[in-house]
């Protein structure tokens, strides 16, 4: 079990990548999401370069599922709305005094591939990668390992969080609370249940900082891992390639903006 | 190696003091068992012993209490958690949340003390032993029952080897066979690296069998110190809410004696 992730276990050649190669090439996907031009690049970029990585890392069920759910609403409300609102000359159909556009469905298209790209770079490394090491390789660059904490706890503790909150719903029903009247009822019996989820946890803050205390958090020491993560030579200079692509893809696009 | 010397604490806000003029001094590598009912203020007695008193909780503090002749108010937590080592009561709030094995989870305090990888591993797998929970390792801390945490929440304690370890009632969650295995990892500790045991505990029979000295409390105040016979076999701890062991009770019942049994061994040699 790995908490609240979505990350895929898995030994594929993705999978064994440093996090931080990975990271970089999530940041050049976001730069190309906002600098790429045309709908035709942004599908190449994620059906020659983000897919294939998706297969080779043996993730693409999953991944092409994880697409089509968050970029599908999308896809279909911006057709809907650019189609109708964004304006063009050649239409398309229209419904009383609205007229849809091809202009506008290719502006839809267009926000949903960048949308796409931006999201299939984000989706390869939190399926491939686990967080705790991906939160390992940033802090042992400098990272705040406080913030590292949140992250992790957070990922980890909420199923947890879910497990408390139906025992406390089963208390509450064993005293008689009445949670399967209607929505509106049940809305308004939540109030017994987030009392207790939320005071519990707030009281046991301080119990799980001295916790924290007792295991060494504020020791000055330089911190270590149990965890080696391996990493090359040849991944490093993949990364200032992958950094350095992402930069001059963003300053092309700034230079063709005010050109 | 610790020493209070008329100690008093007051938690904040507060008029009356959770720990009231306590005098007592633990040498190194003794097993040191506190008992009292419920509010007698063991639990604060255990967060002074390991720094959290003043040094998380504010409060006024009166008197000494030193830790191998400093006192413990100048000594900061992260140094003094290589040090003392604190195992609480609620095993869920002790698994820090951030790794997602036990062992990482082991590895955790480690970490943060900077160990080398390879002694960390070694330290790990000596811990796991020392609770018997091996066959653990590899699962999240989170899918494992309220026992066998709370042997977790020992093992990451245990392995970051402190010369002091206070455990405030850390069986309570636990079954029969678990107690035993905590008292007898922790009985090992005392006798093969003279580590100090400091424990509160309501499981009378389990700290006559291991301890080399009992230290009771009312009140916030020290009531009684001794050897586990002198001090839990005596009428005062009935008074005191403490309760006495199976055995004194069997014993109190079946035959008159001057001085009560405390564990099954001497109940077996008083009933004879």
């Amino acid at each position: 079990m790995r908490g609240s992730t979505i990350y895929i276990e898995g030994s594929s050649g993705l999978h064994t990548l440093h996090p931080l190669t990975k990271l970089a090439f999530s940041g050049l996907c976001f730069a190309c999401a906002a600098a790429l031009p045309t709908l035709p690049w942004l599908l190449a970029m994620f059906g020659l370069v983000i897919l294939p990585l998706a297969i080779w890392g043996r993730l693409t069920k999953a991944f092409l599922k994880a697409c089509l759910l968050v970029v599908g609403p999308f896809l279909l409300s911006l057709s809907i709305i650019q189609g109708f609102f964004h304006g063009g000359e050649t239409v398309l159909f229209a419904l009383g005094r609205f007229s849809y556009t091809l202009e506008g469905l290719m502006a839809g298209l267009l926000f949903a591939a960048r949308l796409l790209v931006a999201l299939g770079g984000t989706l390869l490394l939190m399926q491939s990668t686990d967080q705790a090491h991906l939160m390992q390789a940033l802090t042992e660059r400098g990272f705040p390992t406080r913030i590292a904490y949140v992250v992790l706890t957070a990922i980890q503790i909420f199923p947890s969080f879910q497990d408390r909150a139906q025992v406390i719903i089963d208390a509450q029903q064993a005293r008689g609370l009445e949670l399967q009247t209607g929505a509106l009822n049940r809305a308004r019996l939540l109030l017994p249940m987030v009392g207790p989820l939320i005071l519990g946890s707030v009281m046991n803050v301080s119990e799980r900082a001295m916790a924290l205390e007792a295991r060494g958090f504020s020791s000055p020491a330089h911190k270590t891992s149990l965890r080696s993560l391996a990493d090359t030579g040849a991944q490093r200079a993949v990364r200032w390639l992958l950094v350095a692509a992402a930069i001059a893809l963003l300053l092309w696009r700034l230079w063709s903006a005010l050109a | 190696m610790i020493r209070l010397k008329k100690f008093s604490y007051w938690y904040p806000a507060s008029e009356q003091p959770a720990l009231d003029r306590i005098s007592f001094e633990i040498p190194e590598g003794q097993f040191l068992g506190i008992v009292g009912a419920n509010g007698a203020g063991k639990s604060t007695l255990c967060y002074a012993l390991s720094g959290f008193v003043p040094h998380f909780y504010n409060g006024e503090l009166e008197g000494e209490l030193s830790f191998d002749g400093t006192p413990i108010v100048e000594l900061d937590l992260g140094k003094l958690a290589g040090q003392v080592g604190l195992v609480f009561q609620n095993s869920f709030n002790q698994i820090s949340g951030a790794r997602f094995t036990v062992r990482e989870e082991i590895a955790f305090g480690l970490e943060n003390l900077g160990l080398p990888r390879a002694e960390m591993k070694s330290r790990i797998e000596e811990a796991l032993e020392l609770v018997n929970i091996q066959e653990l390792a590899e699962r999240s801390p989170f899918s494992v029952s309220g026992g066998q945490q709370q042997r977790i929440a020992i093992a990451s304690i245990l392995a970051m080897q402190p010369r002091v370890l206070v455990l405030d009632e850390p069986t309570s969650q636990l079954d029969p066979e678990g107690t035993r295995d905590v008292f007898a990892a922790l009985s090992k500790l005392v006798s093969t690296r003279k580590i100090t045991v400091i424990i509160a505990e309501h499981k009378l029979e389990w700290l006559a069998t291991f301890c080399d000295r009992v230290v009771a409390l009312a009140g916030g105040k020290l009531r009684a110190e001794g050897s586990p016979q002198e001090v839990l076999s005596s009428e005062q701890m009935l008074r005191l809410g403490v309760g006495r062991t199976q055995y004194s009770e069997a014993a109190a019942r079946l035959v008159r004696s001057k001085q009560l049994p405390v564990t099954l061994e001497q109940a077996r040699k008083a009933l004879r």
